[in-house]
């Protein structure tokens, strides 16, 4: 099978995330590839393990490639990185555009995604590139099934209060979702090869777009401010004795915060 | 199997020093760390002195992402229900290169290891090294989750517990008595309010050190370093003598009356804990320290047991780094006659009795038997702070004359026996 | 280009979903700004009820039915909509930020070429109709204000619990029935089934009470207590991912970061840690509770009230106490 993952390196968990201006985040340096992308990427080599093929992973960004890198110490065949001084300010709309424009004419099976950025938590890219590319998508799979290629697969989605299982003709795009699969940890020598491995990098021109396809000025959405959470009081802790504490808890719950 | 020219399990200061040494000699280096990155699981007090470190590590300091540098050594005497408080402010701790500087960990390894990534070390965490490969006796590489890989030379690094330096054959289960445990939380505050509670300037840092009631008597101390945006506090104690005690006292429950008294509830108010941690200390000083080497193999930092415990400060992390860069040294000259028997990295044990560290830990070879002592840690911090105390009580009776006050105090609690054993004892450190 | 405010109708077995309601009701309260209809789109086969039930609710309902639509699916919904937009032009269209609301509102998007602001925890609007959308970025750590392009219509999707409902619309709907003219042949996806889990208790993501167990609870088996507990609450049992990973919860229940965000009204976390994995995705809970036998717990920092003290103490004296009250209560 031919499958290409789109990946993204964003900003670990752990990170510490502030508000520096209405205009501006500071970010702490620690980046992670996106937890769902890895498990794209898992899904996808299992595929390549039983049909054989390529498995190649995408990322536009003009900075970060730790998550290509991560794809091919994981096994991926091939990594493409798609950048230009253009997409800054970029929505996940221009995003989408490009990736789609290189994979029109690309001949493939399947493209996974994660189910979102663990960033812009925005869950749009892997959709609109289906759409571009007129196929058909499933988002936040948590089962894949393909007995062959030719006759489709049989996915599986989470949905409120149960799990809904679909059939879908290949090729198509899927956003993978945690407990689709365990990512698997690169062994040692794959890192190290990985680690020196040389990118290839792709700018718009490559591809036929042009500088005012992307970035801020073609964005459908517009930035007005960012803010900080808000607080919560510090923690109430009900120093009684049980099960004394158990009865303040409930009737506070009733009578300070009524939600019961 | 794979191989590479040198191993260096563990990704904290003294696995990332080896490798700083290492990088750019030519040879394949690989670090692995089993967190997540590199200061993921490191616990640290939080206060490095930069002096000893210069000679051998001197140009990383320039953007390394340390926090406050310490113009002021604060000492607090804690009795039941008062304390005292000695400051130190120095202009020479105000002069660059500042001598000492407060520090996390998870910030810090991070940077490193960052740093000898670029270098071109391989610096791999979430890995595991479950095992060394062996030839007979000589150590030729390590098992990390099912994959085997081989090195002219594999570095422990691995930390107090270090588990290679036993599998190695090099170091026995470590003892209670020497050990300390630690506990720390880091409290998120803002850097205004750090420098209004403390009396700081911009960038400048304090060092609280605390003895006393707070241990119960238990071996150990407190201590307070104020970073960039939080505050470290955290308490030292002991194992041995934490066993000793009876009943057991629950050691968070120390940390969280600790936090209750109003000397410290006052300077942590508003904060937030983001962080919370516990880890081993070696205390057991030279007596303990293993063989620093075998075929194949060299310790470093703690693993190799290297550290001292001045009363209550804790001084650890130089040794490490400087372990690490004298085990690279070791290993460049090993490479050059390309022979890594344990004759050759022989020199590693040489070097560290020519630098301070062996030399330290020798003029504080003592400090661990005269702490046994648990005077120390209610006893004296208390009077302390009673004489003090009434030297400074006015009340409705005519008040005694200060001499007159001390003088009754000190012989009390001084001019006897005990306390001039004790103070015997003292000068051995 | 109307000024009419449009509301994607969610529904399951024929019932509509409590989101539907909320939205429309405040699209209600936008209207009265600019003077628009506010509409419905209920898609799906048979809905009769859910039909009837949204009658006060909206000034126009736009209903398709067809077999085809019993279940949604992207390319069964997508081309009825959009044909549908593309002819009345609103300046609005929302949708909960739910399976399908996540599934088919950015592809719609992208085929329409207008804006989208996904999972917004609160909406606002300006005389001039221009919507302003508010979403937690990185997680919560950060908010986001975001308003629209000259491009309509303005789309979002909203958490389930961002508004209130408001029973007292009482519009009376005119009911517009569009015929479904997609071509069988061409819908590619078909939904083979839908295997219930959990019950019939509402989702995390849509409950209004969550109680949730962490590792603490030692085994799948114990979870009971919680069940016993949700039950006289009427509420949902989420969980974290050490928990999942044990393999004693389901996926589906996984509150956080690689799980669900949830946004109760009460979130009560029993043995829990308080990872910031966890935490962000309890964010936008109105009350939160923690019992922890760490004091140190980080849970305690993100909680209104905390009981250090052993679950299996608390959790059954807890259900004892509400069911008491509660029998009070009514
Ligand atoms: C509470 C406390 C306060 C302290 N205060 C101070 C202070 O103020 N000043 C000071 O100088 N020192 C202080 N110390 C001591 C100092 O922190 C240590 O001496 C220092 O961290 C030792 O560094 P290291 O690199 O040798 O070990 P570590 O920093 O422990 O690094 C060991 C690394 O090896 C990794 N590892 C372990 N096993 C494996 C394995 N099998 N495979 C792969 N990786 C592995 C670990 O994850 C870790 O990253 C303090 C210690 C504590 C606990
Ligand atoms: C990329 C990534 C994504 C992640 N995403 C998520 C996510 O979406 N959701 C998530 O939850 N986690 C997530 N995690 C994992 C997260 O980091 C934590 O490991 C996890 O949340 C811990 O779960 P826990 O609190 O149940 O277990 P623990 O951390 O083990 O906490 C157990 C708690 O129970 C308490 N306890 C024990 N016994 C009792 C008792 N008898 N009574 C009361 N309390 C008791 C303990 O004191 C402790 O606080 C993620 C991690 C990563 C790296
Ligand atoms: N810059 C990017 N490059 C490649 N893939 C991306 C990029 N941004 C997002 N994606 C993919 O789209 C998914 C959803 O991202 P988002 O729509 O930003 O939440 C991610 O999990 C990735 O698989």
């Amino acid at each position: 099978m031919e499958i290409y993952v789109l990946v993204k390196q964003v900003p670990d968990p752990e990170a510490m995330v502030k508000v520096k201006t209405d205009s501006e985040l500071e970010i702490e340096n620690k980046y992670f590839t996106n937890f769902f992308d890895e498990v794209a990427i898992e899904a996808a080599l299992r595929l390549k393990e039983k049909f054989g093929g390529k498995v190649t992973v995408l990322t536009v960004d003009n900075r970060r490639v730790d998550a290509l890198r991560r794809g091919i110490s994981m096994g991926a065949d091939d990594a493409l990185q798609f950048s230009d001084p253009a997409l800054e300010g970029s929505d996940p709309f221009s995003i989408a555009k490009v990736l789609a424009t290189y994979l029109k004419d690309k001949p493939f099976d399947l493209i996974l995604a994660g189910r979102q950025a663990m960033d812009d938590d925005a869950g749009i890219v892997g959709p609109s590139v289906a759409e571009l590319l007129g196929i058909p998508h499933v988002n936040s799979i948590i089962g894949l099934e393909i007995e062959d290629p030719k006759k489709g697969a049989k996915v599986t989605r989470e949905v409120e209060g149960g799990k809904e299982t679909l059939s879908c003709p290949l090729p198509a795009l899927f956003t993978c979702q945690k407990g689709l699969y365990t990512p698997r940890i690169p062994q040692v020598m794959n890192v190290m090869k990985a680690m020196k491995a040389q990118i290839k990098k792709v700018d718009l021109s490559a591809i036929g777009l042009t500088t005012t396809d992307v970035g801020p000025h073609s964005a459908k959405i517009k930035l007005n401010r960012y803010f900080p959470p808000p607080k919560r009081p510090p923690v109430r802790i009900i120093k009684d004795d049980f099960p004394e504490n158990v009865k303040v808890l409930v009737k506070l719950l009733r009578e300070e915060a009524k939600v019961i | 199997m794979e191989k590479v020219d040198v191993i260096i399990v563990g990704g904290g200061l003294a696995g990332l020093s080896c490798a700083y040494e290492l990088a750019n000699s030519g040879m394949t280096i690989l670090v692995l760390e089993r967190g997540d990155f590199s200061g993921s699981k490191n616990v640290t007090g939080g206060r490095i002195y930069l002096r000893p470190l210069l000679p051998f590590l001197p140009d990383i300091w320039k953007d390394a992402p340390l926090e406050r540098h310490v113009v002021k050594e604060i000492l607090t005497f804690m009795g039941r229900d008062n304390s005292t408080t000695f400051e130190l402010y120095s202009n020479r701790f105000n002069q660059e290169p500042y001598p000492s500087y407060t520090i996390l960990r998870a910030k810090f390894d991070r940077w490193f290891a960052d740093l000898v990534s670029e270098k071109g070390v391989f610096v791999i965490p979430q890995k595991n090294v479950d095992d060394l490969i062996k030839d007979g006796e000589k150590i030729i590489g390590v098992k990390t989750d099912g994959e085997e890989i081989g090195a002219d030379c594999v570095v422990a690094a691995d930390g107090i517990l270090s588990f290679m330096a036993e599998k190695a054959g090099l170091r026995k289960p470590l003892r209670p008595q020497n050990v300390a445990l630690g506990f720390k939380e880091v409290i998120a505050l803002d850097s205004k309010i750090i420098e209004d509670r403390f009396r700081l300037e911009r960038n400048e840092g304090a060092a609280q050190l605390f003895l006393g009631t707070l241990t119960r008597g238990v071996m150990g101390g407190g201590f307070l370093y104020t970073n960039q945006q939080s505050l470290s506090l955290g308490l030292v104690v002991g194992i041995h003598s934490l066993n000793q005690k009876e009943p057991r006292e629950e050691v968070y429950k120390l940390l969280d009356q600790f936090k209750e008294r109003p000397e410290i509830k006052n300077l942590i108010k508003g904060g937030e804990v983001v962080e919370y941690s516990a880890h081993l200390i070696t205390e057991g000083g030279i007596h303990t320290i293993p063989k620093f080497y075998t075929d194949g193999m060299l310790l470093t930092g703690d693993a190799a047991g290297l550290g001292i415990n001045m009363l209550v400060t804790v001084r650890g992390m130089e040794y490490a780094m400087v372990s690490g860069v004298l085990a690279g040294r070791t290993i460049k000259m090993a490479k050059a006659k390309n022979d890594f028997s344990a004759s050759t990295l022989s020199h590693y044990e040489k070097l560290l009795n020519e630098s301070f560290i062996l030399k330290e830990m020798n003029t504080f070879r003592y400090t661990s038997m005269v702490l046994n002592n648990e005077r120390l840690f209610n006893h004296y911090p208390q009077i302390i702070s009673d004489i003090f105390e009434k030297v400074m009580w006015v009340d409705e009776k005519p008040k005694e004359g200060i001499y007159k006050t001390k003088m009754t105090e000190l012989k009390k609690n001084f001019f006897n026996l005990q306390t001039l054993k004790d103070w015997l004892q003292f000068r051995k450190i | 280009m109307s000024n009419e405010i449009w509301v994607l109708a969610e529904h399951k077995d024929g019932k509509v979903k409590k989101i539907t309601y909320e939205l429309l009701s405040a699209s209600a309260q936008f209207s009265k700004k600019t003077g628009g209809q506010v509409a419905t789109i209920l898609l799906g086969n048979n809905l009769q009820e859910a039909v009837k039930s949204l009658m006060t609710f909206a000034d126009k309902i736009f209903l398709i039915e067809d077999p085809a639509l019993t279940f949604y699916t992207s390319d069964a919904y997508l081309p009825s909509i959009a044909s549908l937009i593309n002819e009345h032009r609103p300046s609005i269209l929302l949708g909960g930020a739910t399976s399908t609301g996540k599934d088919l509102f950015p592809r719609l998007a992208m085929h329409l070429r207008t804006g989208y602001v996904p999972d917004c925890t609160d909406l606002s609007m300006g005389e001039d109709g221009r919507l302003t959308a508010i979403r937690p970025i990185y997680g919560g750590k950060v908010f986001a204000e975001i308003s629209f392009s000259e491009d309509r219509p303005q789309m979002a999707t909203v958490r389930n619990n961002t508004f209130i409902v408001d029973q007292e619309l009482n519009k009376s709907a005119q009911v517009i029935s569009v015929p479904f003219q997609t071509n069988h042949s061409l819908l590619k996806k078909k939904v083979l089934g839908m295997e219930k889990v959990g019950g019939e208790k509402l989702d995390i993501s849509e409950a209004d009470i969550v109680v949730a167990g962490g590792r603490g609870i030692k085994s799948a088996e114990n979870f009971k207590i919680l069940e016993e507990l949700a039950d006289v609450l009427n509420a949902s049992v989420g969980t974290t991912r050490a928990v999942v990973d044990e393999g004693w919860r389901d996926q589906k229940d996984q509150i956080g970061k690689s799980g669900k965000n949830i946004s109760a009204k009460l979130y009560m976390a029993f043995g829990i840690s308080g990872a910031i994995h966890h935490v962000l995705g309890i964010g936008t809970c109105k009350t939160v509770v923690a019992v922890d036998t760490d004091p140190n717990a980080l849970i305690f920092n993100y909680a209104d009230y905390g009981i250090v003290g052993d679950l299996f103490q608390v959790v059954p004296a807890l259900t004892e106490e509400f069911k008491k009250v509660l029998a009070e209560g009514a």
